[in-house]
């Protein structure tokens, strides 16, 4: 329901958008439509390299995972590459190499995303592929078995074995009680250890079938053409029989500051300030983004001057949303220059964001975020992988591709009143966690030399 | 409560003719009778058995069009129009990097790069970064071992000013004293961090290892010593030696006409003035030795592992087959150490070997990463692929595979402007024949199963690797010696010191048996 009136908004604000200083990207041209088992497809025609993107984005990420089960949407990801019917373990990849193609995968809190660039003459084999692997994944024992040691091969490497590598699933963690987006994507060892073929299974049959996707392609192909292919080979794979569950618990609201000090093997202190905020396409979002930007985009902006230009009290300092598909978090993170202290910046921190609370945004502020978002909107779209990504994202995210473009007019449309109006509903005390993560002492690591 | 409230979309229009709409129309309501069995239950029971779909005809691909110009003061100038998105990005490489820094100040290039646009004579730091920023674009400055940089990207009506900007950076630097001081302090911060991180580590004593003394073997950022000697003349006398037009190379690249760009460049960088430069060769980096040292982190759950050796400059005959012999060994199209270790066996996430081929040397470099008690397997695995593709013909479907990667790949090299200018500015800075962007397919395919057994004889030395081991030493050490690394050495990482020729440690500590 809320999203509905989201896109009403959006609407009126397109309807009435003034003059825009910031340069305007060119307006996609794509063509949608839902096959009759209830795939979505959008296709683009572009024509300038003789190659073509594919991007299928399964609605189901780490948010949907079953308690006990975390991790288990991303190392599904990796399973699809393990074979299906027509094709061997691994060989979906081999083969669009062997064709100069790349492929690979992504899972996020929200989605699953299938992708492979090849030159256009073989958009048939990578439709082909990717029907097969929706309509007769297989999975054994042993194949499983070998893959969830990858998965945890993948987790050492990304969060345990990183400085700093564990601080988004503490932040994560200590900032959320209920709500999935509490546990990290990648999941816990126990929980990878303790997944089974019966999961893969379940989890094929509920959230891998055609409602649940959207195909996006883009390239260099005549829409009639593409649409053929899709339609013979991604047409065919059957309706799933029961709809796909949606239900996920809901945070309730923070009523309190929390305040948290832990140690870890960090090799600087960090100091965390976090905000409950809204979710991607809420009217909330577009000026919390805006903040985004005065907080942190380039050297000018308010928290790079202040921690780390003026007061020298960061190595690194950084405050923005996240905002994504439920409500996630605005968070602001220093980490602290050796001989400064935690609290100081804690204290410069806040004292930024209360700033936005305090005293509206300038003008020339506000108009160099919104030319920053131009930019942003520029230059992220020069290929046809960003362009899928940008509409994909707003079909699947936004249930409404059409704000691939029409979010342009409504950030052009933020006023300084509507920053300080969103600063002042979630940059409250009692909505906010402080997080000081302090260095633990690590056995044979000393980290003042090393030359 | 997060009930999808999507419902299926209609036959969209969107910016397409009506003609089309209705031939597409038709398309839409014809695939409801394709997938007739809509209903049935999802079985792969019912999923056809069948071979992929062959490939429609393929299109020709030429390298798309291109300028390079060279300006009276020896300016190399390349312009790639592109005029899809509004944008200009502009890109300046002076090429002298962390090679060039002096003996004793490694990082002078990194930090000069770092304080360039932190000031000129005529704006300040704040004022360099609120001029970029209000307009919404992004300036960056950086080096290499083999250059420095600065680009940026700007939307196309800011183009004049960012060249003003750009040209401002990299002529009238002035280095102001706490300017140097605040990014000094940044670096020695951010050892702290890069110091604790295996795989930062691994690279840094592995080049180390493989460059003995040669300007390539330390790390491009400098050490917490070497930053800390730097002074305030280092970084001038580095600019007035290096930054000179007959020295660097600009690409514009965008949503600009090449003639208005060329122009551009001559107001801005007109009348720089052309000097000679220093004509010093460096040191012959020493012939491959074998050399295996462990990296004691004990809180580490994983080992970073790094085995290779001195291999062949950019410029070089043999460039193209051996880039192949390793694509087969670790690369895109047909990767031996991902299969054995990844596919086959679970030991990693990922496992690669690459070609490093700079402008006075190069070198082969496989990499992986594994748990702790796993890292003796992993690396004997490593290693014999050295040794098979050294003593086997490879496959001729491998080296098909590889072949068919490299050419099949060509156009999705040329898709973004960016992409297009890289490949423009890696033929002129490596001074290479510009033909070779026309021939790239030809000059990929005339290679042979001979070709690749040839330069493997030649190239590769699994008896002299140089292998770094960046990890828990307790969970692994003991097992080398069985697994045919009799001698190694083993370094506490607070010990690590790269100026020392035992690395900081105490030398050989073992001699259990010979490999």
């Amino acid at each position: 329901m809320v999203r509905a009136w989201a896109g009403l908004l959006m609407a009126v604000v397109v309807a009435s958008a003034g003059v825009h200083a910031a340069t305007r990207p060119p307006k996609f041209e794509y063509f949608i439509t839902t096959l009759s088992n209830g795939l979505t497809v959008i296709l683009s025609e572009d024509h300038s390299t003789p190659i073509a993107h594919v991007e299928l984005w399964y609605h189901v990420g780490s948010k949907n995972e079953r308690p006990g089960r975390t991790g288990f949407a991303h190392l599904f990801e990796h399973l699809m590459f393990k074979g299906s019917k027509n094709a061997r373990p691994d060989q979906h990849t081999s083969v669009i190499a062997s064709v100069g193609g790349l492929s690979n995968a992504y899972t996020t809190e929200d989605m699953t995303v299938f992708w492979e660039t090849v030159p256009t003459q073989y958009l048939p084999l990578v439709l082909w592929l990717e029907a097969d692997r929706m309509a007769s994944l297989r999975i054994d024992e042993a194949t499983f078995a070998n893959e969830r040691d990858v998965v945890k091969e993948e987790r050492r490497m990304r969060v345990e074995n990183q400085p700093f590598g564990r601080l988004s699933e503490i932040i994560y963690d200590q900032a959320y009680s209920v709500h999935p987006y509490k546990h990290p994507t990648i999941g816990f060892m126990a929980d990878l250890e303790a997944a089974s073929v019966a999961d893969v299974r379940a989890f094929y049959e509920t959230y891998y079938v055609p409602e649940n996707a959207v195909l996006t392609v883009i390239g260099d192909f005549d829409i009639e053409e593409a649409l053929g292919l899709v339609t013979q080979y991604l047409g065919r794979v059957p309706k799933a029989t029961r709809p796909v569950p949606r239900e996920i618990d809901a945070e309730p609201p923070q009523t309190e500051e929390r305040r948290v000090v832990l140690t870890e093997p960090f090799p600087l202190p960090v100091v965390v300030v976090a905000y409950h905020i809204t979710y991607d396409g809420h009217p909330d979002s577009y000026p919390l983004h805006i903040a985004s930007k005065i907080l942190s985009d380039g050297q000018s902006s308010r928290v790079y001057q202040r921690l780390v230009y003026e007061d020298r009290l960061a190595l690194a300092a950084f405050g923005g949303g996240n905002i994504i598909e439920d409500p996630n978090l605005f968070f602001a993170v220093a980490i602290v220059q050796p001989g400064r202290t935690p609290a100081e910046a804690e204290r410069a921190l806040i004292a930024e964001l209360d700033r936005l609370i305090d005293e509206p945004v300038s003008e020339a502020e506000l108009r160099q975020a919104k030319n920053q978002f131009a930019r942003d909107y520029i230059v992220g779209r020069e290929s046809n992988q960003q362009k899928a990504s940008q509409l994909a994202h707003a079909a699947v995210i936004h249930a409404d591709v059409t704000t691939a473009d029409g979010e342009f007019d409504i950030f052009m449309g933020i006023s300084s009143d509507d920053v300080q109006r969103v600063a002042r509903t979630y940059f409250r005390p009692e909505n906010r966690l402080v997080l000081t993560i302090l260095p633990a002492a690590t056995r044979g690591t000393r980290s003042d030399r090393g030359q | 409560m997060f009930e999808s409230d999507r419902s299926p979309p209609s036959v969209t229009p969107v910016g397409l003719h009506a003609r089309r709409l209705i031939a597409l129309a038709a398309l839409v309501a014809a695939q409801v009778f394709a997938s007739g069995s809509a209903w049935a239950q999802r079985t792969a029971a019912d999923w056809p058995t069948e071979q992929p779909p062959r490939a429609l005809p393929a299109p020709e691909v030429d390298f798309p069009d291109y300028e390079v110009r060279t300006l009276s003061n020896g300016l190399q100038v390349m312009v790639v129009p592109h005029h899809e998105q509004p944008a200009v990005s502009v890109r300046l490489l002076i090429k002298a990097g962390a090679a060039q820094d002096p003996r004793g100040k490694g990082g002078v290039a990194r930090l000069l790069a770092a304080v360039m646009d932190q000031g000129t004579t005529t704006r300040s730091a704040p004022e360099i970064a609120t001029a970029i920023d209000s307009i919404g674009g992004g300036l960056g400055t950086g080096a290499a071992s083999d250059l420095t940089f600065v680009s940026a990207v700007v939307m196309k009506d800011s183009f004049d000013l960012v060249m003003d900007l750009l040209s401002d950076v990299v002529r009238n630097p002035v280095f102001a004293a706490d300017e140097v001081e605040r990014q000094r302090q940044q670096t020695l911060s951010g050892f702290q961090v890069s110091l604790n991180d295996p795989e930062y580590i691994a690279e840094i004593v592995f080049d180390r290892l493989v460059y003995g003394f040669h300007p390539y073997s330390l790390p491009e950022s400098g050490t917490p010593a070497s930053v800390a000697a730097i002074a305030r003349d280092d970084l001038q006398r580095f600019h007035a030696t290096y930054f000179v037009p007959n020295n660097a190379i600009v690409a514009v690249v965008g949503d600009v006409p090449a003639e208005e760009a060329f122009s551009a460049v001559e107001r801005v960088f007109g009348d720089w003035a052309a000097r000679d430069l220093p004509t010093t060769e460096p040191a012959r980096p020493p012939e491959p030795t074998r050399r295996l040292v462990v990296i004691d982190k004990p809180d580490a759950v994983q080992t970073e592992i790094r085995a290779g050796h001195l291999a062949i400059p950019r410029r070089h005959p043999d460039y193209m087959a051996l880039t192949l012999a390793v694509n087969i060994l670790g690369g895109e199209g047909s990767n031996r150490l991902h299969r054995v270790l990844r596919t086959e066996r679970a030991l990693t996430y990922g496992a690669s070997a690459d070609m490093v081929a700079l402008r006075s040397s190069g070198d082969i470099e496989a990499e992986t990463d594994t748990r702790s008690e796993a890292s003796t397997e992993v690396l004997r695995l490593l290693v014999d692929e050295f040794w098979a593709i050294r003593r086997n013909r490879v496959n001729p479907r491998e080296l098909s595979d590889a072949q068919a990667y490299l050419t099949g790949h060509f156009p999705l090299t040329i898709e973004t402007p960016t992409a297009i200018a890289q490949q423009i500015l890696n033929v002129l800075f490596y001074e290479l024949d510009l033909a070779e962007l026309d021939t790239f397919r030809q000059r990929v395919d005339a290679v042979s199963v001979d070709d690749i057994q040839r330069v493997a004889r030649e190239y590769l030395k699994p008896d002299r690797l140089s292998i770094v081991l960046v990890g828990d030493a307790r969970s692994f050490a003991d097992q080398l010696p069985g697994l045919g690394f009799g001698e190694f050495e083993v370094i506490p990482l607070a010990d690590l010191d790269l100026a020392d020729v035992n690395l900081g440690g105490r030398g050989v500590q073992r001699s259990v048996q010979p490999d």
